[in-house]
């Protein structure tokens, strides 16, 4: 029995693209656990996934692929996810990256079809962005605290961008992960809330899209906010912003 | 000329009105409220109905009725630690 079988009974599923999709996914944690073993499971073949952390043992409580002595192995996030990928779904190609996006421009990111931003902060987000953007690759951006959550598609030239959902508070927040006191940069990342039912819902949206963008689907425009506590979630439209870099003499159409 | 509109707090329910000059800013009505509400730090976007309004838009081009309400929504910003 072939183990797509029943993803192949959703008819307007492209399963051909998405098994011949190359795929980015930056991160490997909580999000990065949840979308690579969906995306796995969907049957995507063709996976890469970034990180530069290892695991520690507070990763545990939303974190599927990995396993109490993950912790004292020594080994990168991005290898772990990648070798228990393999082992859900043997057909996967799934290759670690150790690093951080900042080392991938828009030659390294352009080689990809679709970009899964699974990230914590905001400066390595803005980063990812912009870089897809001009490369013309969708980036579908993950974000989580406590029980909420968020996604973004976006697809370059046709949809505005992350950047342009982004106002001074955003900014704030990222000046204070980088202080400078004249000598030193201080990388400052704070403990945010987190756990696994948000965690795997946001993750699931991101892998939604992306099939629904493979298979020539319309995606969410622009962002899902998700309400745990409600139990609700809403999608708003977005602008794209005039003064935002990453438009300059890019003419948007309808999305 | 001032415009009078409601903003809710999506984390509580809760709402507060202003009075806005043409002249003001999304940012500075996200400022505003987040300190009334002694919000912590962190991100935070305001809609508008359906739509998601960007920080630097002026009330003046919102196309804001009187005490019509806007939400104050946290973006989160977590997802890999």
């Amino acid at each position: 029995m072939d183990r797509l079988d029943r993803t192949r009974r959703i008819g307007w599923v492209d399963l051909d693209r998405i098994q011949e999709a190359r795929v980015l996914i930056v991160g490997a944690g909580a999000l990065g656990n949840e979308a690579v073993k969906d995306l796995v499971l969907f049957g995507f073949r063709h996976l890469d996934v970034l990180d530069m952390d290892n695991v520690v043992r507070s990763n545990l409580n939303r974190c599927v692929l990995f396993r109490e002595n993950d912790q004292s192995s020594g080994r990168g996030k991005s290898e772990i996810v990648a070798e228990r990928a393999r082992e859900m779904s043997p057909e996967a190609e799934v290759v670690p990256l150790n690093g951080m996006v900042q080392s991938f421009g828009p030659e390294e990111l352009g080689r990809y079809d679709i970009v899964l931003g699974c990230l914590d902060n905001v400066a390595a987000r803005l980063h990812t962005n912009a870089n897809t953007y001009h490369a013309g690759v969708p980036y579908i951006d993950g974000g989580t605290d406590g029980f909420r959550g968020k996604v973004q598609v976006v697809v370059p030239p046709l949809t505005p961008c992350l950047q342009c959902a982004m106002n001074r508070s955003h900014f704030k927040v990222m000046e204070r992960r980088f202080s400078c006191t004249g000598e030193d940069t201080v990388f400052y990342q704070p403990k945010m809330a987190a756990e696994i039912t948000t965690t795997s819902i946001i993750a699931a949206i991101q892998v939604r899209e992306a099939v629904k963008l493979l298979s020539g689907k319309d995606t969410i425009e622009h962002v899902t906010y998700y309400d745990g506590m409600l139990g609700t979630s809403e999608t708003f439209q977005l602008e794209q912003d005039p003064g935002c870099p990453n438009h300059t003499g890019v003419v948007l159409s309808e999305h | 000329m001032v415009v009078r509109v409601r903003i809710r707090n999506a984390e509580t329910g809760s709402t507060v009105d202003m009075e806005l000059e043409l002249e003001n800013t999304v940012e500075e009505i996200i400022e505003g409220v987040a300190a009334y509400w002694e919000k912590d730090p962190g991100a935070y976007v305001i809609r508008k109905g359906r739509r998601l309004l960007r920080g630097q838009q002026k009330v003046q081009e919102l196309d804001i009725s009187s005490n019509e309400e806007l939400e104050l929504i946290p973006d989160p910003e977590g997802g890999n630690r």
